[in-house]
């Protein structure tokens, strides 16, 4: 897993911890990693994934739709869930000002009917705004 | 003139500063069937 996740774009760097399950990824400096990349190359491993988190600095925007958005760049951005976190960061919609946050971009649904689905669109659950 | 070029530089710097600090810096995952 950790070589299938290291040949990804923007990637710097893998650290697997076997007894926690838990794996970090270190993207490069100015580099684009792609978290649906991730997701999938773990899942063509043979990994499961339970859960995704992720720490980025961007704009806040909104998209076509209407949707509050995080933009870390300027054709990446991922669409938010409504918190009471998001609610804070209506105020930025687009201005200039970057925030960093931690969320959730990817959880595997619970029970046994809900398979997990690696190539539906990832929606960040803010977990976390990081005063810089 | 030197004051247009300057205010032209300034809106340039703005518009770039934010670009280059957005990024991924960080992504975890917590993975099943390891071995």
């Amino acid at each position: 897993m950790k070589q299938h996740l290291q040949r990804q774009s923007g990637v710097a760097n893998v650290d697997v911890s076997l007894i926690d399950g838990k794996v970090e990824v270190t993207p490069k400096e100015d580099g684009q990693i792609d978290p649906a990349g991730l997701l999938k190359a773990t899942y063509d491993s043979g990994v499961s994934v339970a859960e995704l988190d992720m720490t980025a600095t961007g704009k806040i925007v909104k998209d076509t739709s209407g949707n509050l958005s995080l933009q870390v760049k300027p054709n990446q951005s991922f669409v938010i869930s409504p918190n009471e976190l998001s609610n804070g960061l209506e105020p930025l919609v687009d201005s200039a000002t970057v925030v960093t946050v931690r969320g959730q971009l990817y959880k595997k649904p619970v029970g046994k009917q809900n398979k997990a689905d690696a190539s539906a669109p990832l929606k960040l659950l803010i977990l976390e705004v990081k005063k810089e | 003139m030197n004051r247009k070029h300057l205010a032209l530089l300034l809106l340039a710097g703005c518009a770039f500063v934010p670009q280059l600090e957005a990024q991924i810096r960080h992504v975890e995952m917590r993975v099943e069937g390891m071995t």
